[in-house]
């Protein structure tokens, strides 16, 4: 792999060349993260059908309430040196299956006609798992795994569970769902993006 | 301003319960001022209401961000603004909202309705849910597999629609003692049915009905009682061939083996078969056909794909009295009847096997011809058998001329020889 822009390790030595493995572990990855883009995208649009008008409608806007333990790409997270957009990547995938368990809970009550609905939700909450150890699986072959992400502490975990708890207002609920869907949408398009750089051959 | 209530069923109004939102708010931070749904407080929270009933909210501002005042606040309702005139300014923070005459639900997760700021950024929400209570779940019926389960299906209240998410639960005890028990496989066989897979009793009754629930109400089914013995139904008979007789241009055989799982118990099977010519959606039915495993098809028209099915009903297990419950009809099975230049008759009939008279209006005269003709021309060995060998060798003829004089256009007859 030639030094260029956005390759793996910026001190790259030209003489070091990775192993075989490591690109056809990238393309893999790459390729999951565009299927499960493709999958987020159906997920959310999904969601909205069932919470009803307003949501889903162009130009719904409800607040950007942060979610605990998990917050959306930062707008500098393009600039940052790929190893570390990858670690961000990876832990906001692993901080999403649970945030995703929370809502498909919450829904099962709302919208308990909603097969597929909540069948997609529990697939969300799979596939973000995978697409998180498969980055981590990278991250592994390129020796830069040793700090990992943040983690949602349980407490936080739990006190979004009470947000979307049946004794918490519907509506409240049905934005945390919103939310999340649409935080799993862009961590997944991110994941895709950054994996993207690092395929030979491919955007530098 | 509390919410309008109405029918005894409807739920009281909940107080706002966004204290934990709130509180989840202030963990995280205060969010930039106008930004967060949870700016103001919507009263009643998720109310559920009857249909055309109405409804009062109100939607109070918090003090943050400050200058935060009810001037300018909207209400929309699904997505909709709702018309001013509806709402009004009780005071500096609170807007209040009358609907009347309310309309079902729109989704069953709840109508959305939203309080809006001046900007027509998102303060607060909440879910209405507007229906009605069930009715009464009507016209059980009930089947069991091969008395080893028991599957029953019903109709919902007479209206069918409540707006709201409605949970139908199939009910179930043994009936002179037992508790009350739950079917919990549910939409087995359509959204409003429940399969019952074991541990069932035979021989004593059973009782069972349906409740339905929802957030305004609930309402019982009348109580069916049976025996699973009454209702048995069984798969449908396996095997099922069909074959040409020979020649016969008219005629197919239907071979059929009982069904395995009741073999042991069938002592009076009934058995139904049903055929169609190949591009048509009309089927035909042989009702009686009973306790065989074969019949003959006659009256078909000559050279024509048909697809044949048949199906058992297992009446009187064990000495029941009931009818019992027809099978599925088996997997179709097509054959074809010999080609001929002449044309075919139309309907059909089945004709047991071995040449025995059938239940057909021209083969019932023939019978009681030949019968007239044993008695009084003393033509002992004038049987059905003999008809039918007469046909083939005509069909035989036939074809044998037409080659010797080439085809015959349709519909002409050739000349017939009377068999001694």
């Amino acid at each position: 792999m030639s030094r260029r822009e956005g390759s793996l390790d910026p001190q790259a030595d030209s003489s070091i060349s990775p192993l075989p493995h490591l690109e056809a572990k990238i393309r893999q990855t790459h390729s999951l993260a565009r299927l499960l883009t493709k999958y987020a995208e159906q997920l959310l649009q999904e969601y909205v059908q069932h919470q009803g008008d307003p949501f889903g409608r162009p130009g719904f806007s409800p607040p950007r309430l942060p979610v605990a333990g998990l917050s959306a790409p930062a707008p500098g997270h393009a600039g940052l040196p790929a190893p570390e957009r990858l670690r961000l990547d990876a832990a906001a995938l692993t901080a999403l299956p649970p945030l995703l368990d929370v809502v498909r809970r919450r829904q099962a009550e709302l919208n308990p006609r909603a097969p597929r609905l909540l069948l997609r939700l529990e697939e969300a909450a799979r596939q973000a798992r995978a697409l998180g150890a498969a980055v981590e699986a990278v991250l592994a072959a390129l020796g830069a795994d040793e700090t990992r992400g943040p983690r949602p502490e349980p407490a936080v975990v739990a006190t979004n569970a009470a947000a979307a708890a049946p004794d918490a207002g519907v509506f409240p609920a049905k934005v945390l769902g919103l939310r999340v869907c649409g935080l799993y949408r862009e961590w997944v398009s991110r994941t895709e993006g950054d994996l993207g750089q690092l395929v030979p051959g491919g955007p530098a | 301003m509390p919410a309008g209530r109405s029918g005894p069923a409807a739920q009281s109004a909940r107080r706002p319960p966004l204290l934990l939102p709130l509180l989840l708010l202030c963990v995280l931070g205060a969010p930039r001022a106008g930004s967060g749904a949870h700016m103001a407080v919507i009263s009643p929270q998720d109310p559920t209401l009857l249909i055309g009933s109405s409804l009062q909210a109100t939607c109070s501002v918090h003090g943050d961000p400050p200058g935060a005042t009810a001037e300018g606040l909207y209400w929309t309702l699904n997505g909709r603004r709702l018309a001013p005139e509806l709402s009004r300014v009780l005071n500096t923070s609170t807007l209040a909202l009358a609907l009347a005459n309310l309309n079902g639900s729109r989704q069953q997760s709840g109508d959305n309705l939203v309080c809006h700021a001046r900007d027509g950024s998102i303060l607060a929400g909440s879910c209405l849910y507007v229906g009605l209570p069930p009715e009464k779940p009507f016209n059980i019926s009930c089947w069991s597999k091969n008395m080893k389960d028991l599957t029953c299906r019903w109709t919902p209240g007479a209206h069918g629609e409540t707006f709201l998410h409605t949970n139908y639960s199939l009910k179930y005890k043994l009936r002179w003692y037992g508790q009350d028990n739950t079917c919990e496989e549910y939409h087995t066989v359509g959204p409003h049915s429940c399969h019952i897979p074991k541990d069932l009793a035979l021989f004593t009754p059973y009782e069972i009905w349906v409740e339905a629930t929802n957030r305004l109400g609930s309402a019982r089914s009348d109580v069916l009682t049976l025996d699973i013995l009454d209702v048995v139904t069984t798969d449908p008979p396996p095997d099922v061939h069909v074959s040409r007789v020979g020649g016969l241009e008219d005629q197919l055989s239907v071979r059929w083996v009982s069904p395995p799982a009741l073999k042991d118990f069938l002592f009076q099977a009934k058995y139904q078969i049903r055929y169609r010519v190949e591009d048509s959606v009309d089927w035909k039915v042989v009702d009686d056909v009973s306790n065989q495993t074969s019949c003959r098809l006659a009256g078909l028209k000559p050279g024509t794909v048909y697809f044949v099915q048949v199906r058992c009903n297992p009446f009187g297990i064990y000495g029941s009295k009931k009818a019992g419950i027809w099978s599925e009809w088996s997997h179709p099975t097509a054959a074809s009847t010999p080609r001929s230049e002449r044309p075919g008759p139309g309907g059909g009939a089945c004709e047991p096997r071995g040449g025995e008279p059938s239940s057909g209006p021209v083969r019932r005269e023939l019978k009681q011809f030949l019968g007239w003709l044993k008695k009084h021309a003393y033509c002992s060995n004038l049987s059905f058998r003999l008809y039918d060998q007469w046909r083939a060798w005509m069909q035989k003829t036939h074809k044998t001329r037409n080659q010797d004089e080439g085809i015959l256009p349709s519909g002409r007859r050739g000349t017939t020889r009377a068999f001694t």
